[in-house]
């Protein structure tokens, strides 16, 4: 079972949990329906994209647990306490932890409480989730980072408590800067096992080294929609969810949000609600399903 | 009420370790002078550090309506969780700044008394704007978020990057309204990473200014 948690933009919504379906401009969490907006931000997005994802490679839908969070924090420490009780009564096999408030005791309790499980769920990262790993030092604790060049740059900075702080920031990703800040955050403690860096050139890491790199297709209008790096996070953990490889579900999903993105033909002013319609003939070209 | 606390560091600020609760009126040291000819770096300061971002984001705009000089810096490692904010003001007028932020509703944590020469970690993030011209757009970058803007209507197109609760929040505020005239990041945002778009934004406007100046010429 594929979990996704995180915070949706939203004063007043409680715990909400369930079996997630994304259709177009719609998204079902257990009973609960967001619609219009809030399909198209943040966690929403991610879940959008990783329930498409798995509708488009035949993967059982994931779970979600989300919480209404507009910032304060509150939300997000009722929502870690809430998962660090559930998640040894009914573990899932992969986890990922997305926009939350980065908070010390709420979030070391529940990856603490997930590595009790015997055969513990594979954790994936991202977001302010990967900031607070990195800030409390529990990102060995994790498997999976899903970071933009900004983030890397923050994880191999030992010093940076938050990507505002770094003192050396990549702006152009290139062959070089990668590798190096990826084994150096590596090297520090700063970074998990897998790293999958989303950029113009997005590049899989394992153990501090690259394993692949994914140019093609390059579409350079994705960079300023907001949400492409949160759909790459969710198809990534569709497919580790399904079972494939990790450092080839990086690479896959690399390659299926270029390929949607290709196929959405986006201008700057493309929504990631227009784009996530596009990742289930992504997957299914990029996977030949 | 805030705390007020000494700490000692040994070599490093980023290394120190906490001594003692002290209070500054039990402690002629501290005592609020104004040592003419020091230079910044002698001076004594104090740190202000905040439960929340969202009033630490408030801070230095308040402390400098009435003249306080304040810089925004990493608050110490016991206090961060990864999304941190603290303000850095000099010794003297600890007092006064925490008048003024009670009286401005901006709820301070703790107030920490910093030895003489003590390095915080600055904002860098005036040194990590980026802009990008596609064409009708205008993509201004300032560290890990990105604000796009549409030439001639200066409509904000899209909102990308950050990992805070209040990102996607401000996403939906800000889509759809002309920079300059309608909500701001610092005025809605409560994290670093709103603070962060706080910068971009202003930088965005800057340009939208210009262009439009130009074009009104």
């Amino acid at each position: 079972m594929l979990l996704l948690v995180g915070t949706i933009p939203m004063e007043g919504l409680p715990i909400t949990f369930g079996k997630v379906h994304y259709q177009p401009d719609k998204l079902t969490i257990g009973d609960y329906a967001l619609e219009g907006k809030y399909v198209m931000l943040g966690t929403a997005a991610m879940i959008s994209a990783a329930s498409a994802a798995c509708q488009a490679a035949g993967i059982e839908e994931p779970y979600a647990a989300v919480i209404g969070d507009i910032g304060m924090g509150d939300g997000t420490i009722k929502l870690l306490k809430y998962l660090t009780e559930e998640i040894v009564k009914t573990p899932p096999s992969v986890m990922t932890l997305h926009y939350i408030l980065p908070t010390r005791d709420p979030f070391t309790n529940l990856i603490n409480a997930a590595h009790s499980i015997p055969n513990r769920p594979f954790l994936i990262t991202d977001a302010g989730a990967l900031l607070n790993a990195k800030a409390v030092k529990f990102s060995q604790k994790f498997d999976l980072f899903t970071p933009d060049p900004g983030e890397l740059s923050f994880l191999a900075d030992p010093d940076a408590a938050h990507p505002a702080y770094v003192q050396h920031f990549i702006f152009n990703v290139d062959q070089t800067e990668v590798p190096k800040l990826s084994q150096e955050a590596y090297d520090n403690g700063d970074a998990p096992r897998y790293m999958l860096v989303k950029a113009p050139i997005d590049h899989v890491i394992v153990e501090g080294k690259v394993v692949s790199v994914i140019k093609e297709p390059n579409v350079p209008e994705l960079e300023p929609i907001g949400g492409t790096g949160d759909t790459i996070t969710g198809v990534v953990s569709a497919l580790i969810s399904g079972g494939m490889d990790v450092a080839e579900a990086c690479a896959a999903a690399c390659k299926i949000n270029r390929t949607a993105g290709e196929l959405a033909k986006p201008n700057p002013a493309t929504t990631i609600a227009q784009f996530i319609p596009f990742i289930p003939e992504a997957v299914k070209k990029v996977l030949n399903k | 009420m805030p705390s007020r606390m000494c700490y000692a560091p040994s070599v490093d600020i980023r290394f120190y370790t906490v001594i003692k609760l002290l209070r500054i009126g039990d402690d002629p040291h501290y005592d609020a002078m104004e040592v003419p000819g020091l230079s910044e770096e002698e001076k004594d300061k104090a740190l202000i550090v905040f439960d929340y971002i969202y009033h630490a984001m408030r801070a230095k705009p308040v402390l400098e309506e009435v003249s306080i000089q304040a810089r925004e810096v990493a608050p110490p490692v016991e206090y961060r969780t990864g999304c941190d904010l603290a303000v850095e003001v000099d010794a003297t007028d600890v007092d006064a700044a925490e008048n003024i932020l009670i009286e401005k509703g901006v709820m301070i944590l703790d107030i920490l008394f910093m030895p003489k020469g003590a390095k915080m970690i600055p904002v860098y993030l005036t040194t990590l704007i980026k802009t990008v011209d596609y064409g009708d757009y205008v993509m201004v970058r300032c560290g890990n978020m990105k604000i796009t803007y549409q030439k001639g209507s200066g409509v904000i197109v899209n909102i990308s990057g950050g990992g805070c609760p209040d990102i996607p929040y401000l996403g939906m505020q800000l889509y759809g309204t002309v920079i300059g005239q309608g909500p701001r990041p610092r005025s809605l945002g409560r994290t670093i990473c709103a603070y962060t778009l706080e910068h971009a934004y202003e930088k965005a406007l800057g340009i939208y200014k210009k262009e439009t100046s130009k074009r009104g010429r």
